[in-house]
């Protein structure tokens, strides 16, 4: 099977994690480095996050460090999602390499420049190192397959009324993105709301027993914990949608739309506007997920946590 | 049954004109004036379409100017929409100019008064004239029950992605509504866009055969093609669709939520912003329509435009 080489850009926190887990089990993607950026926790702490995920599941591939701060505004940390470490809950193996000397954006640079084919990059966290890559790098931009990521939400926001944690962090960088040209698949709140694990589907990731599954179902147990006093069902594994966007696309509906990042104003900063009545007349810029069958969507998940029972490597 | 003291605030436009036309039937209300608001066009036509329209259907309703222009910025209008004249061409006598020498927003305050807080208000324009009112009266907010606004939108605007065009014609103005403490039902494009009407859905409405219901069906062609040609099934009722909300909201889905007006951002001014589901579950402000039946809409419409000889 021809595989799809991508970058892993996180800020881990929970749902990043799982997602991590679901790309490195999947055949149909070849790795090729991560990089950490700053979101739901400080770099320092996301960066050891990525680290300790790697190890847990036994993934070797470079890894770069993000930068401190978004591109423009201050950050933004989500201690009350995610707990003081970013990855609170179940212990986690101490990291098995270290970060590159360079930076994350020079590394996604360096990659890009030495593949063979494009690249697709999975954004999991703002999108302050894709930004800033496609900011200098722009000659590198037709050597990007696809940009898949998580953020945004074209009907509801969740960090304010309009708009979604990972664009607020960062709203310029998103603007940079999704202004690119480069093909977007956007996993934003429209489906990733409905991408819902529900406790009794933890129980089932649990019983598969391997220390792989054993730690995504108590990083669920505590992410589900926050969301449960939020009125949710289930635990929104927002991240993942942007890998199964990738894997298992079947499973997803989704409408091509013109997508805007709104970077000021009172209310609405880091906001994604779609031009869904087309009073602008302009192309589509971005896929955007609307719907999941959220069924298929855990067995997803299970076939994925499952898969680290049979090998080392997933 | 008592019946409820009511002003309609509008820029008359093609679908005001037919809400004017459903408000004066509707029995439950005790219509006490009509105010105007610069909009779809200059104040002055819709005044003058006003006009027209109460004497097409042989209203006697006080008629009250209002705001000329926004409270803070320049007017656009949507001739491309309402035509140059904003009745999309249609010409309706008017034989007298009787319009009441007093502002809009000091009628409005009066009556408000006179009615010692059972006041109702449906705007189906900009709001412009509601907010010249808050601004002037402070008290204003402790006398009228409550404001249904044709405007805004949750998902998806008209006039830019973000935007409709009531609320972007003057955001702040809307926001002052909406930042009020009246409880705001606001009719935003997420539900006013299911209530239209197909070609076919017309022309039986214009078969009822009298003056006002061909003036109905006539009116609407011209917003009919343009919506046609945007893809949409046919033309949206927005203004009807509101005064038949605050007559009856049986056939309609309601839900209380925070709503504020963005008046700063790039591409967001004008939007409506609604806390649907955000984790900072903001104080609810304000009610948004969602959902209508339209097959009882129509019937609603329909029977009431059936009135008229």
């Amino acid at each position: 099977m021809k595989q799809i080489p991508v970058i892993l850009d996180g800020d881990p926190g929970h749902d990043d994690a799982i997602a991590w887990v679901l790309a490195n089990s999947s055949p149909k993607l070849k790795i090729l480095a991560c990089t950490s950026v700053c979101g739901n926790q400080t770099i320092e702490k996301t960066t050891y996050n990525a680290l300790r995920i790697m190890a847990l599941i036994n993934l070797k591939v470079p890894f770069a460090m993000g930068r401190p701060r978004p591109l423009v505004g201050d950050p933004i940390v989500a201690p009350n999602v995610h707990g003081q470490t970013g990855l609170d809950g179940p212990k986690l193996p101490e990291p098995a390499i270290v970060p590159l000397s360079i930076g994350s954006v020079e590394l996604i640079a360096k990659i890009i420049e030495e593949s063979d084919e494009p690249v697709t990059i999975i954004s999991t966290g703002p999108l302050t190192n894709v930004g800033a890559f496609l900011l200098l790098y722009p000659h590198l931009k037709p050597r990007i397959a696809r940009i898949s990521m998580m953020g945004g939400g074209i009907s509801t926001g969740n960090w304010t009324p309009a708009a979604e944690f990972n664009i607020l962090v960062d709203p310029e960088a998103a603007d940079i993105v999704f202004r690119s040209g480069v093909p977007i698949i956007m996993s934003g709140l429209d489906v990733t709301l409905k991408a819902l694990v529900f406790p009794e589907d933890f129980e089932r990731i649990r019983t598969l027993k391997n220390p792989v599954a054993i730690v995504v179902a108590e990083w669920l147990d505590f992410f589900y914990n926050f969301h449960r006093k939020l009125g949710y069902a289930g635990a929104p594994v927002h991240d993942a949608v942007a890998v199964t966007a990738l894997i298992h696309p079947e499973i997803l509906s989704s409408k091509d739309l013109f997508v805007q990042v709104e970077t000021t104003g009172d209310y609405c900063r880091g906001m994604t506007i779609a031009d869904r009545l087309g009073v602008l007349g302009q192309r589509a810029n971005a896929k955007v997920i609307t719907g999941i069958n959220r069924k298929a969507f855990v067995d997803v998940l299970i076939k994925a946590a499952s898969n680290y029972g049979k090998d080392n490597n997933g | 049954m008592d019946r409820i003291p009511i002003i309609l605030d509008c820029d008359t436009g093609v679908d005001d004109a037919i809400a004017i036309m459903l408000i004066n039937k509707i029995k439950k209300f005790d219509l006490k004036c009509i105010t105007t608001v610069a909009g779809n066009v200059e104040v002055e036509k819709t005044t003058r379409n006003t006009l027209r329209v109460l004497q097409l259907i042989d209203a006697g309703v006080p008629v009250y100017k209002g705001a000329d222009r926004p409270m803070f910025r320049k007017q656009i209008t949507a001739e491309e929409v309402h035509g140059h004249d904003g009745l999309g061409g249609i010409d309706l006598p008017l034989s007298s100019y009787d319009v009441k020498n007093l502002p809009a927003w000091d009628a409005i305050y009066q009556e408000a008064v006179r009615c010692d807080g059972s006041l109702e208000i449906i705007t189906i324009g900009p709001l412009t004239n509601l907010g010249m009112v808050f601004t002037k009266y402070c008290n204003f907010k402790n006398l009228i029950k409550r404001i249904v606004v044709m405007g805004g939108s949750a998902t998806s605007g008209n006039v830019t992605p973000a935007a409709e065009f009531n609320i972007y014609a003057d955001p702040e103005a809307a926001d002052i509504v909406f930042n009020s403490g009246v409880p705001v039902f606001m009719c935003g494009l997420d539900v006013t866009n299911q209530a239209y009407y197909t070609a076919q859905e017309l022309e039986k409405l214009g078969k009822i055969g009298n003056q006002p219901a061909k003036f109905f069906r006539d009116v609407l062609q011209g917003v009919l093609s343009y919506s046609l040609q945007f893809g949409c099934p046919g033309v949206s009722l927005h203004d009807p669709m509101t005064v038949l909300y605050a007559a009856d909201d049986s056939i309609f889905e309601t839900h209380h939520v925070w709503i504020r007006v963005e008046t700063k951002g790039q591409l967001t001014i004008g939007k409506t912003v609604t806390d649907f589901s955000s984790d900072k579950k903001y104080p609810n402000n304000a009610y948004i329509v969602t959902n209508l039946q339209r097959d009882a809409f129509q019937e609603h419409v329909y029977t009431l435009m059936s009135e008229y000889s």
